[in-house]
């Protein structure tokens, strides 16, 4: 087998396995299919499709949906490590750096369950190693006596600084949420400094990242819509670094008419097809609709970056997140159908 | 009370007087007691139809959103979100008397949470979640307010069984043994009174022959 080091072939190397995997995803005819078949049909399709291995693999210790859905999930693990091993240079950093928000949902995971009592099995389960930390990482965390001591585990990780500081505080509140939001924060804050460090295609992973964060800021916005809760107590449940300062995301997320909020926020987003997006939420629609809508004005707009810049960060982002909304929609379908929810309310949550 | 164990005599007839008026008394207050226990029934009755209705209301859309929950965030993400939940709902439990009888107020606090209060974030997570919390939530208070008002009729219910209970023994029993024992006095005593004249006149008679 060749191998391509040096110059600018790994880059167009990695950038075409990343088309070729998108082209393989499911299009909206196989979901539009999907919905109309029953639960048995779509099992039988997923098992056919290239999740065989996995279900496979789990088939001893899981069943049913749950093993479809343990399946799915571990497949995009596999996939993004897969990605990782393949990815070169610059854009392995980033990539690295970008696939960190799963370490946050497993150490949370990990810590929160550990805190609750689970067992090391059911923690196990809610795992999905698709970050940086392997599985033995992981394992290794679940398997330790306390939620202290696997916190001890994360020393010398990015994550561990924000962990430190605010882990007392949460557990003597009892509550992580504000450990996960500063994490999240603290995430993306390494990821601006990352991508404004002065390497090399910093710029397109910076427009990705000030995307993802306007995108997770306006949905906060409309899912805090209609709760009586002041600007104060949601102060750090907004991301900094992109198009809105923590301010005006304060102040903005008490605005009550529809309209304004929709103006106000118009007049400071930079991406065209967000503005489009927002123009579509003049009108009210559940928080879920809002969600999906802006989710998929994301998706197409990055994946216009990734036709305009073939060779760069963006076939490989627009790649990681399409992969795991197929995830997510399988998952959809199966659950939704095992549920018996009618197809067309299992359609307005799938992202396609 | 059986007939032979009544004693014939004046001070006898007078106690049993003294006890069916007391008996006819607590037999009116009885069934005054039990005709208001049944109205407050009826009244908590159509209240519990009204909660179980909206109680099995909540259940529903509880199911439907843990299971839209479910379809978007499977059930990893619903779990890695239940993990979060450290605050347990408390209940504060007093009582009340309605006609005498005791029952239950139940006062629930930490039920109701905003989403920045339940203990998950807001940044890893999406709204179905919320909407989840928001329905379970719901149908916790109403499980709450149910318990009240369930437990309120039944004790209601029990009350009204054992008043019922006496007011038929004071009407069935107790009370015609006791007008059966005064009369058979009353009778016995008559009788008495009856044999004595008789047996003067027989005296007078003889002393007179």
């Amino acid at each position: 087998m060749s191998v391509v080091i040096g110059g600018p072939a790994p880059y167009v190397y990695v950038c075409t396995r990343m088309r070729v995997r998108k082209s393989k995803l499911l299009p909206r005819e196989e979901y539009l299919r999907m919905l109309n078949m029953s639960l048995p049909q779509i099992t039988r399709l997923i098992e056919e499709m290239e999740y065989k291995k996995e279900i496979d693999e789990l088939a001893s210790s899981f069943d049913g949906i749950d093993l479809v859905e343990e399946a799915l999930s571990w497949n995009l693990a596999k996939e993004f490590q897969a990605i990782l091993a393949i990815t070169p240079g610059i854009l392995k950093q980033f990539t690295k750096s970008y696939l960190r928000r799963w370490d946050i949902q497993n150490v949370l995971t990990i810590i929160r369950g550990k805190k609750q009592g689970m067992s090391a099995g059911k923690i196990k389960e809610v795992v999905v190693p698709a970050g940086s930390l392997d599985v033995l990482f992981l394992d290794r965390m679940i398997a330790e006596e306390s939620a202290e001591r696997s916190v001890e585990m994360l020393k010398n990780l990015p994550l561990y600084s924000v962990i430190e500081r605010e882990y007392s505080a949460a557990v003597e509140s009892g509550s992580f949420g504000r450990l996960e939001n500063e994490l999240y924060r603290q995430f993306y804050a390494d990821l601006i400094d990352e991508a404004t460090s002065g390497l090399k295609g910093g710029n397109q992973f910076l427009k990705s990242i000030q995307l993802d964060i306007d995108i997770r800021n306006i949905k906060t916005i409309f899912r805090l819509r209609g709760q009586a809760i002041s600007a104060e107590e949601t102060s750090d449940v907004w991301i900094p670094g992109a198009s809105f300062s923590v301010d005006e995301l304060k102040r903005i997320s008490q605005i009550e008419t529809i309209d304004e909020l929709v103006d106000t926020l118009r007049k400071k987003v930079k991406s065209p097809a967000l503005v489009d997006a927002l123009e579509g939420l003049r009108e009210e629609k559940p928080i879920h609709e809002v969600e999906n809508s802006l989710t998929r004005a994301q998706l197409d707009y990055m994946d216009r970056l990734s036709k305009r810049n073939p060779f760069s960060i963006y076939p490989i982002l627009v790649y990681l997140e399409k992969k795991k909304y197929e995830v997510t929609n399988l998952r959809a379908l199966a659950r939704g159908k095992q549920a018996n929810l009618p197809a067309e309310r299992i359609e307005n949550y799938l992202v396609i | 009370m059986a007939l032979r164990d009544v004693k014939p005599t004046r001070s006898e007839l007078i106690a049993l007087k003294r006890r069916i008026k007391l008996s006819e008394r607590g037999y009116k207050l009885l069934k005054m007691k039990r005709d208001g226990l049944i109205l407050e029934f009826f009244k908590i009755l159509e209240q519990a139809k009204d909660t179980r209705d909206e109680l099995a209301r909540k259940y529903e859309r509880a199911q439907e959103m843990i299971a839209i929950a479910d379809t978007v965030e499977g059930a990893i993400g619903v779990k890695a979100a239940a993990f979060s939940v450290g605050d347990v709902p408390q209940i504060e439990l007093k009582s009340k008397n309605i006609m005498g009888v005791v029952v239950p107020e139940i006062k629930s606090s930490s039920v109701r949470k905003s989403p920045t209060e339940r203990g998950y974030g807001l940044i890893g997570t999406s709204s179905v979640i919320d909407e989840a919390a928001d329905a379970f939530e719901d149908l916790l208070e109403s499980i709450i307010h149910s318990a009240e008002i369930e437990t309120t009729m039944k004790r209601l219910l029990d009350e009204i069984e054992s008043t019922k209970r006496r007011v038929n023994a004071l009407e069935f029993k107790v009370i015609p043994e006791l007008t059966e024992a005064r009369d058979f006095i009353k009778m016995r005593l008559d009788e008495m009174e009856r044999e004595e004249l008789f047996r003067l006149k027989k005296i007078k008679a003889r002393t007179e022959a």
